[in-house]
């Protein structure tokens, strides 16, 4: 009786093309061009040839982990959904299924055995698909937020002296560091004496970001600039007084615009009207 | 605490990173906001949840949860927030409750500020048992 991989191997047009008819059959036609499951078939044929186990980790399946890995990743990049590229192994396991049965049918115990180990191998395979676009989708995600942390704390010259920083979102601990990184620079970059951080756009003002507040403050004096802050909300104000932080060392004002003025009156600066 | 005559709505937020402290601030404020809370009780409320969800991502060691309720008694409408871990606990609750006090590096005014952003505050805490805050604002 021939082996599995001798069943594939002799049997390649037939699976190859009811393979490619599953596909066209499923909701998507997209999921697979004719030479990635060429390549697959070839992989797969490999792997089962010289493997001992059931078993992706056995190393003859290596080729076959490794093809899946770089096209679920591939795909997660171009939008396709996991699962339509799992679809591509569900329909490989679809059109070798009746090619064993024929092949195995005078013994039952052999036909349940191959169709296992397909089976085992696929849905190994799937697994490793969800993985591998999950890495991938996290990756574009990691570097959407790294993207976002760039341009959300844009730090302006606005007068000779003056720069202002509006903060937009959620100022979490990994943000409290960019923006003090990023004003700190463009404090000694452009020998600025005042900065004014403007917190209208945070949509909340706890104690860990007024501790982040604080130490912007403290770490922009040793450069000899001051910070103003402006846009802490009433309810805002409200709430700090409750919490009782206490940002008396810090210059605050409520809008840009008397933050702009206060700004002005520590630099001994007037804006006039033009006679 | 108030007994609670009944309960309107439910929700629950896993905490492990700042990412879900700001999901349950939001969905705080969602729900305080769909149950006719002002703006200023909104935003109270949500900054004690963002207290405590953080001291459950800073001072835990664990991940926690935050449930949200909106409950009914004595005819007036309230929300709730309870903030649970199993982490590291507190040592000394009468010593957290201080203002001033704080182990972790931070103003010290997280839990004694958020006893007074709230209505009705409850904790339990013990050493290795993790940490339980409850606080509720009435409209």
């Amino acid at each position: 009786m021939k082996s599995l991989a001798e069943v594939l191997r002799d049997n390649r047009a037939a699976v190859l093309a009811s393979w490619r008819a599953n596909l066209t059959a499923s909701v998507d036609g997209l999921v697979g061009s004719e030479e990635t499951i060429v390549n697959l078939y070839e992989r797969l044929l490999d792997g089962f040839s010289r493997s001992l186990t059931n078993s992706l980790n056995d190393l003859s399946f290596g080729p076959i982990s490794a093809y899946m890995a770089v096209l679920s990743s591939e795909r997660a990049r171009d939008g396709f959904s996991p699962s339509a590229t799992s679809r591509l192994l569900a329909a490989f396991k679809a059109a070798v299924e009746p090619v064993l049965r024929a092949e195995y049918a005078s013994d039952v115990d052999r036909w349940q055995q191959e169709l296992r180990k397909v089976g085992e191998i696929v849905d190994q395979l799937s697994v490793l698909t969800f993985e591998a676009y999950m890495k991938a989708r996290e990756e574009v995600i990691a570097r959407q937020s790294h993207a976002m942390l760039e341009i959300s704390t844009p730090a302006l010259r606005i007068w000779e002296d003056i720069i202002l920083m509006p903060l937009i979102g959620v100022i979490d601990t990994s943000r409290a560091q960019h923006v003090m990184e990023q004003l700190l620079l463009a404090i000694s970059a452009n020998e600025a004496r005042v900065a004014i951080l403007d917190v209208t756009g945070v949509p909340i003002i706890d104690t860990r970001v007024a501790l982040h507040l604080t130490k912007v403050v403290q770490a922009a004096r040793m450069l000899g600039a001051e910070i103003v802050v402006t846009g802490i909300s009433p309810e805002a104000a409200q709430t700090l007084v409750r919490l009782d932080v206490d940002l008396s060392s810090i210059r605050t004002r409520g809008s840009l615009r008397a933050g702009f003025s206060e700004a002005l009156r520590v630099l001994k600066r007037r804006v006039g009207t033009i006679d | 605490m108030t007994p609670v005559e009944q309960t309107l709505l439910t929700a629950l937020v896993p905490i492990i990173t700042e990412l879900d402290v700001s999901r349950a601030r939001q969905e705080a404020t969602a729900i305080a906001a769909a149950h006719g809370f002002s703006k200023p009780a909104a935003y109270r409320m949500a900054t004690a949840i963002s207290e405590l969800g953080n001291n459950i991502v800073f001072h835990a060691g664990e991940p926690g949860e935050i449930r949200l309720r909106v409950l009914r008694a004595d005819g007036r409408l309230g929300l709730e927030a309870v903030a649970e871990d199993r982490g590291r606990g507190i040592d000394d609750v009468a010593l957290a409750m201080l203002d001033g006090y704080s182990t972790g590096g931070g103003l010290g005014c997280g839990l004694p500020g958020c006893r007074r952003l709230v209505d009705e505050f409850e904790i339990s805490s013990a050493p290795g048992k993790g940490a339980c805050v409850k606080v509720r604002l009435w409209i």
